[in-house]
């Protein structure tokens, strides 16, 4: 059985469909029609579909639909665009920290998050923030340097 | 050619072409995509290790609302599919061979109907004995995992029979008389288990048949022309029935070279008529795609007192899994690589595939080099500690250098070999070294070198001039996320002089791209770079043609001048654009502008006159890319786990075309090889994996990976290769287990040969050499 | 098909109505094992008490005896942040802290991981280091269980069908005792090979009381008292502390699993209560 929920997501209202083992994840990607956050294991463990509920990180894949009615939902898509890049995205494209992608955007969630609690981290802080996330193309260290550019940068 | 073009061409790190996508959420992979009228599949998975079908019922299923087909082994011909044997049917028929081989498949409406609608088919099973292991599947009265072995068809001469897939050997001097004049042997018997590649996006496709009965097949993948072949030949279609093509690719490793569920999508989408999406679950993907080989080998190494290696006896047993897939290659490569990067006179190789019911193994970064390394080079400390010399001394007394051959007689080009040892043991002050010593904790360093090909097969490369001057290139590589679409627009663009943004690069098609065998190998960068060039060469052939003509001038006059430009050497004002010239040809003279290259490497693997080799499935293979690896490991006393603190890596890639990715290629092969080397295993319960999730099967977080990885670059360009270039895909990874092992050994004085070199490996070593001193 | 609905319950009366009128029904807090439980398909509830709505679950109360009373919808996060622990308490926020991952420990809850008994989880051993009590509530009132007594078996806890865990009460720690949670896994995140927690008051030179609790060696957290005794009055030299670690390690029922074997759990205990006393040595000093 299903019922109509509506999100609010990127700060639009979205109408959708959801049953009780819906989970944000889904409807993000089918209904909502934003699918750049990714579905990489389901289990919560790999972090590509991360992104904000209330301000605060979450895996979207561990989040149920019906449960976040009330909650301000932030994708990827709202944290910054091809021409205007946030402050981490801007870092990713000019450290050539990116490979495959498919993990950015969940890094991107969780390293915005990151900086807005902490917009002075230094690079140990900047690796335990991004631990929630697997990459299993770049080894890291590249992600988190253009994280701490970000932090400088932002600073500065 | 020079370097000088500012507008980002060769040697500059500029950012991925498809980077501001990739940030922002907008690139699109397999799952994003939909089709109007869209089905979605689901597979359901074989509960046994071996057993007869003897019976389907897919009624219930079929009565499912939102069901709309089903498919099982008995819909399909007798098609097969296989890189190297002809094996492997495009879903289980007459037999199952593995637990969790997709046996049959649904398409509804929605892929909750699919999964549910899945698990309502009935089939009727005859269990079998099961073969689990390759010494299993060798014994006298094993039984038999494919009972018409001998009547597949095979692209090598393979020596086959039972359940062994290929034997393979390889041999050159004279092993007995090595041995003879060795003052003294070390011998070991390593062993190293099977690894997830675990790229974040698992695989599927997307398929759809038009009017006419033509098929355009989206997928995951390593190669459009591998799924093209794949495809056609498991389901009996004429290539020409078959479109295949790349949306953007979350990584691939090896996973995604060869076929996975595309054969099964374009099947259901031919008999609904209606598009078909698939994508597997995590742990779908873990069961069914492909893993790393476990592989055993034995090593022998013959030594003079004064550290010359003479002799090298290795014996390979690698586990092929259910189906043959590019197993015999990664037996063959792995033979050609287990002498290592070292002239050693008398060396022997030899090696057999054995099929057991597992899934099936095949490609992954290193393609069974890691193994061999990992077995040669910590033989190779064990010999120094014998010898009471420094490891990297004994290393620069026998390595390879530019003129000398590779195992098998190929002549090395190019070798910087000795500058990468040179500068890793520099820069991680390895003679001077004084590591932090922390209570509970045990520190050492280690080394490991390692050379890895690119080259192999078919590679082409069309350039053509737009109307206004433009570039597009089209070369049918797929960029699986390493930065091939980046990097050999930048060739074009030096080889044009235009700036990068003035190239468009298509994407791989196989209805408009010239073939390319793949992004496998190490090979994009070289291969297909050498194509670019190729390409480009005949286009500034054509514009400099046009120019003479519009310039009244001759061939030898002219110059290519940066920007799209063509002028008359010494006379800075005369010149005409690409734009100029491009709109002449498209509507006065000679015809649009189009260059193309083709080649396919063609150096012999083997000189017949230095080599014996029998059953090898590559008599040409590439040119050699060169490794030093220094190490510093940290062992906890209390648990013997070991994390690695600091890493030091020099490569030798020929010519750096974007040093950035060349580093990101070092560093994501270098944290691979330490889930590799220390935490990463498939683990079965008798025919069971028993860790096909995230949840169970751990990679390295960013708390298990060193911030200090140094990579430093060499280039001993490669006299044939793009700018001097060669390949960087898999060497980052191939030596970091031996590294990490030779840093264990320096650390607490314990040698392991078996990998994953995991807490309770290490500790039960600590403790055995603890009691025996 | 089940009515399968979602209530969000705004009292937890509500809640417990919500969950007795529906049988199968399954109380949702943060997600993080229930949903990834739900998307295995081990699980499939009828429908699912939301808890998040239910203040009364997120408060965090001082007592005045040095207790603490911690809500079952408390995040890992929250936890993890030694406010408002004392002394030996701190091996809760130590604990916490180690659980998973940020993201995950922003959205996992106190309630919602001791309900499962995970074995590998880490609040089960620190619970049990704190003495701490699993405060639950039924449709017939409340009651108090130890956390020794709660974790009952492999992934079985005292929660009878109907009920909930409220909250927890961590008491008062001794004065100037510490708290450490050693965790050896695989990787970070990871559910732990095996862990040792503990609460130890040192007196001088000598260990004046100590609580001990292994994790991740067997279906519930291992606490003796022999073991704890052990310890008590001496100055946690290697003898004493291999002396308690082999009677943990003996009392200890690990099995074989993708993370370690028995055999190397068992010999892993008391390594690891060596490293525990080694690494509060520094804390031990400041106080």
């Amino acid at each position: 059985m299903t019922e109509m929920v509506t999100l609010r997501v990127n700060g639009r209202e979205h109408p959708c469909r959801a049953g009780i083992a819906t989970t944000l994840l889904t409807v993000l990607r089918d209904q909502c029609e934003l699918p750049g956050t990714k579905r990489g294991c389901n289990q919560g463990v790999c972090g590509a579909c991360s992104v904000l509920v209330g301000g605060k990180p979450v895996r979207a894949c561990l989040t149920l639909a019906t449960d976040c009615e009330d909650r301000e939902v932030t994708t990827i898509e709202g944290v910054g665009t091809p021409a205007r890049p946030n402050a981490v995205q801007q870092a990713l494209i000019d450290t050539g920290a990116v490979q495959c992608g498919f993990c950015t955007p969940g890094m991107v969630i969780a390293a915005t998050a990151l900086l807005e609690e902490h917009p002075d981290a230094d690079i140990e802080t900047i690796r335990q923030g991004l631990s929630s996330n697997l990459c299993r193309c770049s080894g890291y260290r590249k992600i988190v340097e253009a994280v701490s550019l970000a932090a400088r940068r932002t600073a500065s | 050619m020079s370097g000088e073009n500012e507008a980002g061409a060769v040697g500059q790190s500029i950012p991925r072409l498809e980077v501001r996508e990739k940030t922002t959420g907008r690139a699109q992979y397999i799952a994003d995509m939909s089709s109007p009228g869209m089905l979605h599949g689901a597979i359901l998975q074989s509960p046994y290790a071996h057993a007869r079908i003897l019976s389907y019922d897919v009624s219930e299923a079929l009565a499912m609302p939102g069901v709309v087909d089903v498919l099982t082994g008995d819909d399909l011909g007798d098609g097969r599919m296989g890189a190297f044997i002809k094996d492997e049917h495009a879903i289980a028929k007459h037999k199952v061979r593995y637990v969790g081989e997709p046996v049959a498949a649904v398409a509804a409406e929605t892929e909750t109907i699919a999964r549910r609608a899945v698990r309502l088919i009935q089939i009727e099973y005859e269990e079998l004995a099961a073969v689990l292991t390759p010494d299993e599947g060798l014994a006298n009265d094993a039984p038999i995992i494919h009972e018409h072995l001998d009547d597949y068809i095979k692209v090598f001469p393979a020596v086959c029979g039972g359940n062994l897939v290929s034997r393979t050997e390889l041999s050159q001097g004279d092993l007995d008389k090595g041995f003879a004049e060795a003052d003294f042997i070390v011998e070991g018997t390593y062993e190293t288990p099977a690894q997830a590649h675990l790229a974040i996006e698992p695989c599927g496709a997307l398929a759809e048949m038009d009017a006419s009965g033509r098929v355009t097949l989206w997928s995951a993948n390593q190669s459009v022309f591998r799924v093209q072949a794949n495809v056609c030949e498991s389901l009996g279609l004429p290539m020409s029935k078959l479109r295949s093509l790349t949306p953007r690719i979350g990584g691939g490793f090896g996973n995604k070279m060869e076929a996975h569920v595309q054969p099964i999508v374009v099947a259901l989408a031919m008999r609904t008529g209606r598009p078909v999406k698939l994508i597997l679950s995590r742990e779908e993907d873990f069961e069914c795609v492909r893993a790393r080989h476990p592989m055993r080998v034995r090593c022998k190494t013959g030594v003079r007192n004064d550290g010359t290696l003479v002799a090298r006896d290795v014996e390979v047993l690698l586990d092929c899994g259910a189906y043959g897939d590019d197993s015999p290659g990664v037996l063959g490569y792995s033979l050609l690589m287990a002498r290592g990067p070292y002239n050693i006179p008398n060396v022997r190789s030899v090696g057999r595939l054995v099929y057991t019911n597992k899934m099936r193994f095949g490609a992954f970064r290193g393609f069974g080099s890691p193994k061999v390394n990992f077995a040669g080079e910590t033989q190779i400390d064990e010999i120094a500690e014998h010898l009471d010399m420094d490891p990297i001394d004994l290393r620069l007394k026998n390595i390879v250098a530019t003129g000398d051959t590779w195992m098998g007689g190929s002549v090395l080009a190019s070798c910087g070999l000795r500058e990468c040892i040179d500068a890793a043991r520099e820069a991680s002050n390895w003679d001077q070294r004084d590591l932090p010593q922390t209570p509970g904790k045990r520190r050492g360093m280690g080394v490991a070198c390692a050379a890895h090909i690119s080259g192999l097969l078919g590679t082409g490369a069309i350039v053509r001039v737009l109307e206004d001057g433009s570039v597009a290139l089209n070369t049918g590589a797929v960029d699986i996320g390493q930065g091939s679409d980046t990097v050999l627009t930048q060739m074009c663009a030096e080889a044009l002089q235009v700036p990068v943004d003035g190239v468009s690069v298509a994407s791989p098609d196989t209805d408009g791209s010239p073939y390319n065998w793949g992004t496998t190998a190490s090979r994009v960068t070289y291969t297909t770079g050498r194509a670019v060039v190729g390409a480009a060469a005949e286009v500034e052939r054509q514009l400099r043609d046009h120019a003479a003509e519009m310039m009244e001038c001759s061939q030898e006059d002219l110059e290519l001048r940066p920007g799209g430009l063509i002028g008359i050497k010494g006379v800075p004002g005369k010149q005409v654009s690409f734009h100029e010239i491009s709109l002449r040809a498209h509507w006065r003279a000679g015809g649009p502008i189009v260059g193309h290259h083709t080649w396919v490497f063609d150096q012999p693997t083997i000189d017949p006159k230095r080599a014996v080799a029998h059953g090898l499935p590559f008599p040409q293979i590439g040119v050699y890319s060169f490794a030093a690896f220094v190490v510093e490991v940290e062992v906890d006393e209390a648990s013997g786990k070991a994390d690695v603190t600091r890493a030091w890596m020099a490569v030798d890639v020929g010519r750096a075309i974007n040093p950035g990715s060349v580093e990101g290629q070092m560093e994501g092969g270098f944290v691979q090889g330490m889930g590799f080397a220390l935490t990463e295993e498939m683990v079965w319960d008798d025919a069971r994996l028993i860790n096909p999730s995230l949840l169970d099967y751990k990679v390295p977080t960013t708390l298990d990976t060193p911030h200090e990885l140094h990579t430093i670059i060499i280039e001993a360009a490669e006299p044939d290769g793009p700018f001097g270039a060669k390949g960087v895909g898999e060497i980052g990874l191939v030596p970091v287990p031996a590294a990490i092992a030779n840093a264990i050994t320096d650390a607490c004085n314990i040698r392991l040969t078996t990998l994953p070199m995991k807490p309770e490996r290490v500790l039960n070593a600590m403790e055995q050499a603890a009691h025996g001193s | 098909m089940m009515t399968q609905t979602m209530i969000a319950p705004e009292t937890l009366e509500d809640a417990l109505a919500a969950m007795h009128a529906e049988p199968g029904s399954m109380a949702l807090a943060g997600g993080a094992t229930l949903v990834a439980m739900m998307n295995a398909g081990l699980v499939e509830p009828n429908s699912l008490v939301a808890l998040r709505h239910v203040d009364t679950l997120r408060g965090t109360r001082q007592l005045d005896d040095g207790g603490i009373e911690l809500g079952a919808m408390r995040r890992h996060r929250e936890t993890a942040l030694e406010t408002p622990f004392k002394d030996g308490q701190t091996v809760l926020s130590y604990a916490a802290s180690q659980i998973a991952n940020p993201t995950v420990r922003n959205m996992g809850t106190l309630g919602g991981s001791i309900a499962f008994n995970d074995p590998g989880a880490d609040y089960p051993a620190a619970l049990v280091a704190a003495n701490a009590t699993i405060l639950i509530v039924g449709a017939t009132g409340t009651r108090e269980v130890s956390a020794e007594a709660f974790f009952v078996d492999w992934y079985t806890t005292a929660l009878e069908a109907g009920e909930l865990v409220a909250g927890v009460r961590v008491p008062a720690a001794l004065v100037g005792s510490i708290g450490h949670y050693e965790k050896l896994a695989r990787i970070a995140g990871d559910f732990a090979v095996a862990s040792v927690a503990l609460q130890v008051t040192w007196s001088g030179d000598s260990i004046a009381a100590a609580r001990i609790a292994i994790g991740g060696s067997g279906p519930t957290p291992l606490h003796l008292a022999e073991a704890d005794d052990m310890l008590i009055g001496t100055g946690a030299d290697s003898d004493a502390l291999s002396k308690a670690g082999l009677l943990l390690a003996q009392a200890a029922d690990p099995v074989d699993d993708v993370r370690a074997s028995a055999d190397y759990r068992r010999k892993v205990i008391p390594r690891l209560l060596a490293k525990a006393m080694r690494e509060i040595a520094p804390a031990r000093e400041a106080a």
